[in-house]
């Protein structure tokens, strides 16, 4: 059969409706059910190039769930957060366990207004080995291991310039 | 663990940063993207989506009274992947300003009516053969602030989830022989002609159509293949 091409993917845009960027940002429980693990917080700030924090940012992440699985029936392990006014964003989660491979990790994908297509990046707990890890620059690789303050994990996202997050093609 | 997503092709994806477009260049990062291997975390889910999200309003349109303003038209898009295997239970949000231009959101500053019997998103699930129906009002078109004349043309937002993490599709349709379509530098961050010309609704006969409401065909396909790995 004839691959067909991917469409082409184009920006949120500035208008994605608050009723969908609001209300996913917990995922310690799904359909009344509270998940098993080490509950934590995700939060941090997204900025651009001019160091301006970035308003209605739209964040999803997708993760394992504390035993490294993605087919726990109580554990849906996507959510989406948009920033505020100050540019931040928060999550609530499960720590994830170390899956076959891979250090424990959150992947994040990034939507929003100048945006063309989605931008990927993965956070990790600590600088555990990864195969994706190693697939940053050594120099760079310390911008996507999160701040650890207790049970708050903090991940700060520059888009672009100084100090820039590395993002993932795949 | 193989590679089954295929890598982005430049002529028929955006290259990130766009001229006419200023914001790309403050946001799209200036390091190459990192290449990373594909793994179980890349190639899972999330399947079943609306778990997390509620289907709302498979119709925009309204009647009657309540009838929003503009052109009826009926939507009708298939999620399929790139095999041409329909994607059924594909969560897609839509969402589209009103016949005037105007978003339901606050930040749009554009002098245009709102309409109270417009509310222009809707969040639905593909059925059988991955097609998704929505029933609306065709969007007018609007111009973007400080930009020196650059008219967004008539389109509407498509968020879709297809089989895995690396299939999510974010884009925007638009309607056929709009002349506002030639310089619209969101469109035309599309190189190919023919992956462009994709992004355009096809009319389809208007003959028996539903409530003499204009019928638009479109399709969406995201990355992936039958072959992608699904957990059960």
């Amino acid at each position: 059969m004839r691959r067909l091409v991917p469409t082409g993917e184009m920006t949120l845009g500035p208008f994605f409706p608050r009723e969908f960027a609001q209300g996913a940002n917990d995922l310690t429980s799904v359909e009344g059910k509270k998940a098993a693990g080490e509950a934590i917080e995700i939060t941090g700030r997204v900025v651009q190039a001019d160091g301006q924090p970035l308003d209605n940012v739209v964040l999803e992440i997708w993760q394992a769930d504390a035993q490294g699985r993605f087919d726990n029936p109580d554990f849906f392990g996507w959510g989406r957060a948009a920033t505020d006014q100050n540019g931040i964003y928060s999550f609530k989660t499960i720590k994830p366990g170390a899956c076959e491979g891979r250090a424990p990790h959150v992947n994040f994908l990034v939507l929003y207004s100048g945006l063309m297509r989605a931008l990927h990046t993965t956070m990790f707990f600590d600088a555990s080995k990864d195969p994706v890890l190693d697939a940053v620059p050594s120099a760079h690789r310390g911008r996507l291991i999160a701040k650890r303050e207790g049970t708050v994990y903090r991940f700060d996202l520059r888009l672009r310039g100084e100090g820039e997050t590395p993002f993932f093609d795949d | 663990m193989s590679v089954l997503i295929g890598r982005r092709e430049p002529q028929t994806q955006s290259q990130g940063v766009e001229p006419g477009y200023e914001q790309t260049g403050k946001r799209w990062p200036s390091q190459a993207l990192c290449r990373r291997p594909q793994t179980a975390a890349e190639l899972a889910g999330p399947i079943a989506v609306q778990r997390r999200l509620q289907p709302v309003r498979g119709d925009l349109a309204g009647h009657g009274a309540k009838r929003a303003i503009g052109q009826l038209i009926h939507l009708r898009a298939r999620v399929v992947d790139e095999d041409g295997a329909p994607v059924q239970g594909a969560v897609v949000e839509i969402w589209h300003c009103n016949a005037a231009g105007k978003y339901i959101h606050p930040n749009d500053t554009h002098d245009a009516p709102p309409d109270p019997n417009f509310y222009g998103a809707a969040r639905l699930v593909a059925g059988d053969g991955g097609l998704i129906e929505l029933r609306t009002i065709k969007p007018g078109a609007y111009p973007v602030p400080d930009t020196g004349g650059w008219w967004r043309p008539p389109h509407v937002h498509f968020s879709v989830w297809g089989r895995v993490w690396l299939s999510r599709l974010v884009t925007q349709m638009f309607f056929p022989g709009d002349p506002l379509n030639e310089k619209d530098p969101i469109l035309n961050a599309i190189r190919d002609p023919q992956a462009r010309a994709r992004c355009i609704a096809r009319l389809a006969p208007t003959e028996n159509g539903p409530e003499n409401a204009l019928v638009y065909e479109y399709q969406l396909v995201v990355r992936g293949r039958k072959g992608t790995p699904q957990l059960p």
